[in-house]
């Protein structure tokens, strides 16, 4: 079960009235018994914001013992590796690698392929056709979004991240049809991403959407037992997760 | 106690630094010959191309001083993922590379005979002890450790081999030969077990 933390211009970003404090996240990540991290600079048009985001980075990867995934804004080996060295374990690549997929190839050759991670946000279209878009979302491409994943890994993505824009904070479950359609096409890890609001939902993820594994980026709906209480919950379901 | 961790230009040496610190150690990063010759241990981590973390390496001329430390004064090390790979003879990691030679062993990519198997195998797995080690002090039973990797060490000296791990295959998952001790998991992400392994190498006496 990863959890999916959004930063902009260096703090903590909620949907909601919640004071914005990254320090007070990291307290609880580290306590809870999350599998893995990932942090998306989600800051938009801001010259300084980067120095704020890799402070953020920083801070996590001394402070949490688990895998940390980071991305957002991530246009070259420069960033890759700028990234590294404050302590990501893996990049998250989205707009950037569909414009220049040939970085997919450098960065793998690099890094190891396990260290790219190719996200890819998806919208239903006209006739219920999924198309890719990038920009945060307000750019429609022309490739659909299985045909994109599958490109990705040939390019050498060591995993695939999948969100729903559809889905993304309704709360109402992933778009299974979707995740499915990827993790068909593909034989890297699948992250399934986007509208996850219960238990079941990440049950279903991984039974329906066949993803290798679930986000949760509304982490304000949970406390500290309750991630615990969701593996669990999986467990009975007979997935195989970490208590 | 002193700790280096080597830096040569790959890996996640951040978290590795924030484990150390944690735990309690004096630890610094660094590629400077005289610093690694006065530290009492050294931790070699790594996540990245074998071919990449050997030429880098060599470049910081840290081939012949790291044999020297390791192989002659047979200074304490603790190796992760690519480290741990790099202490190998030869990799097959995109051609045929050489390596430290510091282990007999080789380095094989994960064979998919499995179709269900994914490469890279990333996530939390076993790690099952296959011989006792100082390693294992208060690891119980079935504790799980996280793996990022596509390749995994063969060993030809199959007594050094203290833990292993399935995924489509049984691979190792840990070695210790005499003063060298390596994982293929990442300890330093890991939480409480992975900090508690680091734990039990700094404190050996």
């Amino acid at each position: 079960m990863i959890t999916v933390l959004t930063i902009n211009d260096g703090v903590l970003f909620r949907t909601r009235d919640f004071i914005p404090d990254y320090r007070y996240t990291i307290n609880f990540v580290d306590s809870w018994s999350v599998d893995e991290i990932i942090i998306l600079d989600i800051t938009r048009g801001k010259d300084n914001s980067k120095e704020k985001f890799y402070k953020v980075v920083e801070d996590f990867s001394a402070n949490c013992f688990v895998p940390l995934s980071v991305g957002g804004g991530v246009t070259s080996l420069d960033d890759f590796s700028k990234l590294l060295n404050i302590g990501a374990d893996k990049i998250v690549i989205n707009t950037e690698a569909y414009e220049n997929p040939e970085l997919i190839t450098q960065a793998a050759e690099k890094y190891g392929s396990q260290c790219v991670v190719v996200s890819i946000d998806a919208k239903i279209t006209e006739n219920d056709i999924y198309k890719v878009f990038t920009n945060f979302g307000s750019k429609m491409r022309s490739l659909e979004p299985q045909s994109w994943a599958k490109k990705a890994q040939d390019y050498g993505a060591g995993e695939i991240m999948i969100t729903s824009i559809d889905k993304d904070g309704t709360l109402e479950g992933y778009d299974n049809k979707l995740n499915s359609l990827i993790s068909n096409v593909v034989t890297i890890p699948v992250l399934v991403s986007g509208g996850a609001g219960k238990w079941q939902d990440f049950v279903d993820g991984i039974k329906i959407g066949k993803g290798s594994a679930v986000c949760t980026t509304n982490i304000y709906h949970f406390t500290e037992s309750s991630i615990l209480n969701a593996k669990k919950y999986m467990k009975n379901k007979n997935i195989e997760v970490r208590i | 106690m002193k700790i280096s961790i080597i830096d040569y230009g790959l890996g996640n040496l951040r978290s590795v630094y924030g484990a150390i610190e944690r735990i309690g150690g004096e630890v610094s990063i660094t590629n400077d010959i005289s610093e690694l010759k006065q530290s009492d241990k050294l931790i070699l981590p790594g996540v990245g191309a074998f071919a990449d973390g050997m030429e880098s390496l060599k470049k910081l001329g840290l081939i012949e001083p790291l044999k020297e430390l390791i192989i002659e004064q047979k200074k304490p090390i603790f190796a992760i993922c690519l480290g741990f790979q790099l202490l190998a003879k030869e990799s097959s990691e995109f051609g045929a590379h050489k390596g430290l030679g510091f282990i007999d062993a080789i380095v094989r990519k994960i064979n998919r005979n499995d179709k269900q198997i994914i490469i890279p195998h990333v996530g939390w797995n076993d790690m099952i002890k296959v011989q006792d080690s100082y390693l294992w002090k208060e690891i119980p039973k079935d504790t799980l450790f996280y793996y990022v990797h596509s390749y995994h060490v063969v060993c030809n000296n199959k007594r050094i081999i203290i833990g292993k791990c399935h995924y489509g295959i049984d691979f190792i998952s840990a070695i210790e030969d005499k003063n060298i001790v390596a994982t293929q998991f990442h300890p330093e992400k890991s939480q409480y077990f992975g900090l508690q392994v680091l734990k039990n190498f700094i404190e050996k006496k």
